[in-house]
């Protein structure tokens, strides 16, 4: 019997019970969608999650002193920053490189003193995809090119300080050779990510007055921070630039740099896929009911199949069939009732605003803020592994019923009427 | 008994079937000798236990015996694998049920059509024969009907021929008419006498309705899973 003949079979089969198979599909359909949403906001939320990390700390991947990751002092620093500027450019996934100086600070106005820790960078080299603060600014302004005046506070800190918009702070920070050097600036700007610890001791300078203050050559900096397209690239394009750079600097991806984001990253997802599993499993359950009910309500029909010349194979494959159309159905269901739903979210995120202020604030992890407004997105890969789950968890609720199927015995069962 | 050909198409001998029902051993067939040839129109008859089904079953290669040996065109039955018994009842064998024998969600054309399918006939010749055998059995212009909406009888007659579309050496037919009305019961016989006569195609009946032994041209009684009488009609009776 050739296939197509199997395959009419099944599907009439499938359609003797509409409202069973219906109900199943829609246990298929449910059980996609929730993987698609739940997905959904894995996906984006910790894409964006690392993408701030990396805005915060220095870039997907960080060339920097081979030390400076146990011992981040302004006396280990990478020279000839401008090479490495281009070497990495040419790395088709890297999208924007630039200097950073980065380390602690003592800051000091005439009402009190505080700890920090300072970023100094160039203006012109960033953009809102490498540094988002400048979007938090609630007085002040950001710098502008060519700007070596001027201090901006995270609003915590600034209070702290009684700093407010022009008064004078003084910074404390050891220079190339460790020696202690000052320097003195108006806050030129507060900044108020929603994440406490950001807040409480951010400090931004320009990086050409941190440069002149600590003696860097103008091509120096604690870190080159390179930022990809893809922040899940990160480890291959770190390997790359390490064939490249050599021994001289490390090469550092962000999850090297901030391993506790990475854990906590890694635990939520962990988290998410045990549900999805779980999900899975579920509506496996209720599709193997199905079949198996199904299969046992033609144990006559099975056997009289063999009597007639049909084999074993032939019947597994038949009911084989029937589940992957379920599968198929299911697919097509969950793209038909996910894909408006999910282009609507896509584009507004889910606002948990009212929610994270009932609960009282804000929340980061590792001071990287995450936003009140979860994002929605998913990637392709995703959407690939959800279909093959669907597939997967509907093919294997089929395989007991179909051998089932196989294994009637003629005799008995045609006796059953 | 008939002679008009010397090689048995089925020979049972001394073939025993013993079943277990709980702790309970049933001896279904105790040493059956039989042979029955090509062209017959057989009836087995008998009591209920005598074995008739027993026996049409262990034709129909959808059991196998406890002892002794069953042959189907000098081949043993009991020697071959699965797969060449499903091939074997595919080419070989037509089967016609008491009841509910058709495939539901096929309609009468694809339920006839279904064996031929099987065999791999291509789909020309398939239509021919089926579009012949369903007017041979008196169903056409019924041919996209499903069985549900066929009497018991029209389903009876869609089985015959969905039986002989292999055309194979025998066709087994269990009491195919206990669950149809007299006249429809001797309507399906006429076909079926018919086709033996037209066509030559073996039929086996088990069954205990008088009509069907009226039409057999053997009639072979069953007590006990042995044979008690053989006899064989002289013509016109």
């Amino acid at each position: 019997m050739n296939a197509i003949s199997l395959s009419k079979l099944a599907w009439r089969n499938l359609w003797r019970q509409k409202r069973r198979t219906l109900l199943t599909l829609v246990s298929i359909v449910f059980g996609g969608c929730l993987a698609i949403m739940m997905t959904s906001l894995q996906d984006q939320v910790w894409a964006d999650f690392i993408d701030s990390a990396a805005r915060l700390g220095a870039g997907h991947v960080t060339i920097q002193h081979p030390e400076y990751r146990d011992m981040p002092t302004l006396t280990r620093t990478v020279r000839g920053t401008d090479l490495l500027h281009e070497v990495a450019m040419e790395n088709d996934d890297v999208v924007r490189v630039v200097d950073r100086t980065s380390g602690s600070v003592l800051l000091s106005t005439a009402s009190d003193s505080f700890g920090g820790f300072f970023i100094a960078f160039d203006p012109t080299q960033e953009t809102p995809e490498t540094m988002d603060w400048m979007e938090d600014l609630v007085a002040g302004g950001p710098f502008q090119a060519g700007q070596q005046e001027g201090i901006i506070l995270g609003q915590i800190l600034a209070r702290n300080l009684s700093a407010e918009m022009g008064d004078k702070v003084v910074y404390t920070l050891t220079d190339r050779t460790g020696q202690i050097v000052s320097g003195m600036e108006r806050v030129s700007g507060i900044i108020a990510t929603g994440a406490e610890s950001t807040d409480g001791a951010l400090v931004l300078l320009p990086i050409g007055t941190i440069r002149d203050r600590v003696g860097f050559a103008p091509d120096e900096s604690t870190q080159v921070a390179i930022f990809l397209e893809d922040g899940r690239n990160s480890a291959r394009v770190a390997d790359e630039l390490k064939a490249l750079v050599g021994d001289e600097v490390a090469v550092l991806t962000w999850d090297e740099l901030q391993p506790e984001i990475k854990t906590f990253i890694a635990m939520k997802v962990g988290g998410g896929r045990v549900m999805i599993l779980i999900v899975g499993t579920l509506v496996g359950a209720g599709i193997f009911n199905t079949l198996f009910m199904s299969v046992l309500e033609r144990t006559r029909e099975f056997g009289i199949m063999l009597a007639i010349g049909y084999t074993p194979g032939q019947l597994f494959a038949l009911v084989m069939l029937e589940s992957a159309y379920l599968a198929g159905m299911g697919l097509v269901g969950t793209a038909a009732i996910a894909a408006y739903p999910y282009h609507v979210l896509s584009r507004t995120g889910i606002d948990l605003s009212s929610q994270m202020e009932a609960s009282g604030g804000t929340m980061d992890v590792g001071g990287v803020g995450i936003s009140t407004v979860m994002p929605i997105g998913i990637y392709p890969e995703s959407v690939l592994a959800i279909a093959v789950l669907i597939v997967l968890a509907t093919l294997s609720a089929g395989i007991y019923p179909a051998w089932k199927a196989g294994r009637v015995s003629p005799v008995e069962s045609i006796n059953l009427v | 008994m008939s002679t008009e050909n010397t090689d048995p198409v089925v020979r049972f001998e001394g073939v025993t079937k013993v079943y277990r029902q709980g702790d309970v051993d049933v001896h279904a067939l105790r040493g059956l000798d039989l042979s029955i040839f090509r062209g017959e129109f057989v009836a087995l008859w008998g009591p209920s236990g005598s074995g008739k089904t027993t026996a049409l079953n262990l034709i129909g290669a959808l059991d196998s015996p406890t002892s002794g040996t069953l042959t189907l065109e000098g081949t043993d039955l009991s020697k071959m694998s699965r797969r060449a018994l499903s091939a074997m009842r595919r080419d070989r064998i037509g089967f016609v049920f008491q009841s509910y024998n058709l495939i539901p969600v096929l309609s009468a054309y694809e339920n006839a059509e279904s064996v031929m399918l099987l065999q791999g006939v291509p789909q020309a010749e398939r239509k021919v024969r089926v579009m012949k055998l369903l007017e041979d059995v008196g169903l056409k212009g019924m041919e996209n009907r499903r069985p549900h909406e066929l009497s018991g009888g029209q389903q009876q007659r869609v089985a015959i021929a969905r039986a002989i579309a292999s055309s194979p050496v025998v066709v087994l037919a269990d009491e195919p008419t206990a669950n149809v009305d007299s006249a429809t019961a001797d309507k399906l016989l006429d076909i079926m006498a018919r086709l033996n006569r037209e066509n030559g195609v073996t039929f086996i009946f088990s069954t205990h309705d008088p009509r069907v032994m009226k039409y057999a041209k053997r009639l072979v009684g069953l007590v006990d899973g042995r044979v008690d009488s053989d006899v064989t009609k002289a013509q016109g009776q």
